[in-house]
């Protein structure tokens, strides 16, 4: 049977089916290029120190990459001053929680009705184990961390065009893709057809390794087996006694499967920057905002807007509207500058740095992203579904469902991140009012959770290009902006340094923003102790 | 993937669903092409200046189009006299300007998961002469879709 059906399988069938991958595969390469995928290039903690008597810097921005800079530099002997455009810390390291208020640009209002300890983070929710600048911070400040569930095999992958509609579980999707792939390659090197990569030393262990791999019988073969279904579960569990009888689960067909596009969401848990083990604060991703915002404590200035930066060979001030005064205007000064704020905004203020970095800043668009939060009477997707924690993925505009990494087992009211959109689809949602983004979420999420009927309480969004502190979500880099203007962003000019997640590779990730910020005061402190030392002796 | 196969019935019925929405939400009716993909980028199928307005501009440049400040600012586009200029709109969507991202496909929209919808010519004719007459504009000259396109080639 397995012989037949391999003589039947022409190489060029084996690399049309392994290039309907393709999608996904390009998906995977669009996001590398701008960077999601990139390592941390923190060592350890910085060790600064000697700074020049009397030496000032001014930060702006206290987002996590201001006050990283803001914090590093105090403690290295530096005057240090950080303006802040929010009435508080963090920038885009936020959570929203009951009683917050938001008001988006545009005017449009919310208020947070989350029941007391249930929370989502509009921004980043979660730290990779290799991010180790975030997580040296977190462990610093004393901050207790939790498990993020990235890859949950029981959550799902939907498609509203396949399986008439209804979600299919992760775990069923996975098995089945590798069973299928498996018994393809098994039966094209028992057909002779990979001799020409394969040597004969090799071919035993290879299909050997595809029956370990995708569970397949003895004949090579990804059929209804105890194995296969005890990768992509069983119609009945296994259990005691005279109920306990397992009942096994038929794959889905190869054709079924590839048609239904639904592997396109499998790799999401193999990048780099969402293997397991990845963390998440207790109590919500703004606790190390506020835990900066603690240390420095009225070293930030709030509700700073900043209108202008000039820098003259004695040092550099900023002028600034205090929008808990009437917009009335000050100007403060320092020996440096460390400046955080996002190129979006950056781009608008005046700033006298030379055409290249001006050229830098202007470069990069910023891309756009939409978050939903949803209250719901109960954890009906830990009761009714088992899924604890984990995304699940769907076609639909809302893109992602994301499922509490905590509070598990909890008998009160919890809330979902109900939609995750980015690009295309978060430019549509952004230009709906808050609450029709709100309903849109609760429509198409009870496609895939008819309980959202029942269960659905309340629920707010937060659209990054209507957000008043960013004008987006992040710096979106094009390899062709990158490799022009990249080095020219990072470099400093005069006496002012940029730093921020849009100056590092580690697009729209917090260690992005981190690391960017230590290698910047590491080089202006440098260049600090330099014109220190050059002062003294004149 | 067939276009024949992008037809079919289950098509319909998200339709149908998106259109339930319209009664429940009460906000645009749904203008999006559909596609069996999962991750693919999702396109307008509108033409429709007003729609394509209300789908992607006034996420930036506001409903009423006055724009906005915060940190930075939108611009305004209504009683905006650097609209005199179909051509300075035109570039302007077509390449970006600023903080405005591309909705050009020759300058990288709709290339990548995370970039803004691509445009056609028709689409950014249409959306142009509907900003162009509304929100006080009276700019009575309009673009075609070919004099956008002689544009996007020229630059």
């Amino acid at each position: 049977m397995a012989e037949e059906l391999g003589n039947s399988m022409t190489r060029r069938r084996l690399l049309s089916m392994i290039g309907q991958t393709a999608g996904s595969a390009a998906m995977y390469q669009a996001m590398n290029s701008l960077g999601f995928a990139g390592e941390s290039t923190f060592t350890g903690p910085i060790e600064l120190s000697g700074a020049p008597k009397g030496a000032s810097v001014l930060v702006l921005g206290a987002g996590l990459a201001g006050m990283v800079a803001a914090y590093e530099l105090r403690k290295a002997g530096y005057r240090v001053q950080v303006l802040e455009y929010n009435d508080r810390a963090g920038g885009r390291n936020w959570t929203l929680r009951g009683g917050d208020r938001y008001t988006e640009l545009g005017g449009a209002a919310q208020e947070c009705k989350f029941d007391p300890g249930l929370y989502i983070n509009p921004g980043p929710w979660r730290i990779p184990y290799h991010h180790r600048g975030m997580l040296n911070y977190c462990k610093l400040f004393g901050l207790p961390l939790e498990a993020f569930v990235q890859v949950n095999n029981n959550a799902y992958i939907h498609n509203s065009q396949a399986f008439g509609g209804k979600p299919q579980r992760f775990r069923t999707v996975r098995a089945d893709y590798q069973g299928h792939v498996a018994e393809l390659l098994a039966k094209a090197t028992q057909s002779h057809l990979l001799d020409a990569e394969v040597s004969a030393e090799d071919r035993e262990k290879l299909l050997a390794s595809l029956r370990n791999w995708g569970a397949l019988d003895k004949n090579y073969a990804y059929v209804k087996t105890y194995d296969s279904s005890d990768r992509r579960g069983f119609a009945q569990d296994p259990g005691g006694g005279l109920s306990g009888h397992p009942v096994l689960s038929e794959p889905v067909g190869l054709t079924d499967l590839l048609q239904s596009h639904l592997w396109e969401a499998l790799a999401f848990g193999d990048y780099y920057d969402m293997q397991t083990t990845l963390f998440q604060p207790v109590g919500g991703m703004g606790v190390v905002g506020q835990a900066f915002a603690r240390e420095l404590g009225s070293t930030i200035r709030y509700n700073a807007k900043v209108i202008d930066i000039h820098q003259d060979e004695h040092g550099v001030s900023a002028t600034f509207e205090d929008r808990a005064a009437a917009m009335s205007r000050r100007t403060v000064g320092a020996d440096w500058c460390v400046c955080a704020i996002p190129l979006s905004i950056l781009k608008q203020i005046p700033m006298n740095v030379g055409q290249p970095m001006t050229e830098a800043i202007a470069a990069v668009p910023y891309g756009a992203a939409v978050k939903v939060g949803l209250q719901f009477k109960r954890r009906f997707w830990e009761q009714d579904e088992q899924i604890y924690g984990g995304i699940t993925y769907t076609d639909l505009p809302i893109t992602n469902i994301g499922y509490p990494s905590t509070g598990y087992f909890g008998g009160g009211k919890g809330v979902l991140l109900g939609a995750y959109l980015f690009g295309p689809n978060a430019t549509e949602f952004t230009a709906l009012a808050p609450q029709d983004r709100v309903k849109k979420a609760v429509e198409y999420g009870s496609q895939i959770h008819p309980q959202y009927h029942e269960e659905y309480e309340n629920g707010i969004s937060v659209a990054w290009h209507r957000s008043p502190f960013t004008l987006g979500c992040f710096g979106m880099w094009s390899d062709e902006a990158r490799a022009q203007h990249y080095d020219n962003l990072c470099r400093i000019d005069g006496r002012i340094v940029l730093a921020g997640e849009h100056a590092s590779y580690l697009a729209a990730w917090q260690e992005g923003a981190v690391t960017s910020a230590l290698d910047a005061i590491d080089r202006l402190h440098r260049r600090a102790v330099a014109a220190g030392a050059a002062g003294a002796a004149a | 993937m067939s276009t024949a196969r992008m037809t079919t019935a289950p098509m319909r019925m998200v339709i149908a669903a998106g259109l339930g929405l319209l009664i429940v939400c009460g906000v645009q009716a749904p203008v999006r092409a559909q596609s069996s993909r999962m991750f693919v980028a999702p396109k307008l199928s509108t033409n429709n200046g007003a729609e394509i307005y209300q789908h992607i501009c006034q996420g930036c440049h506001m409903p009423d189009a006055l724009g906005a400040e915060g940190a930075g600012k939108y611009p305004a586009l209504a009683n905006n006299p650097d609209l005199k200029s179909s051509t300075f709109m035109a570039l302007t969507i077509l390449g970006g300007r600023g903080n405005m991202p591309t909705f050009g496909a020759k300058h990288g929209a709709g290339a990548m998961f995370f970039s803004p919808p691509a445009l056609s010519y028709e689409q950014i004719a249409g959306v142009i002469n509907y900003v162009r007459t509304h929100f006080g504009n009276h700019y009575a000259d309009p673009i075609t879709a070919a004099q956008v396109e002689a544009l996007d080639k020229a630059t």
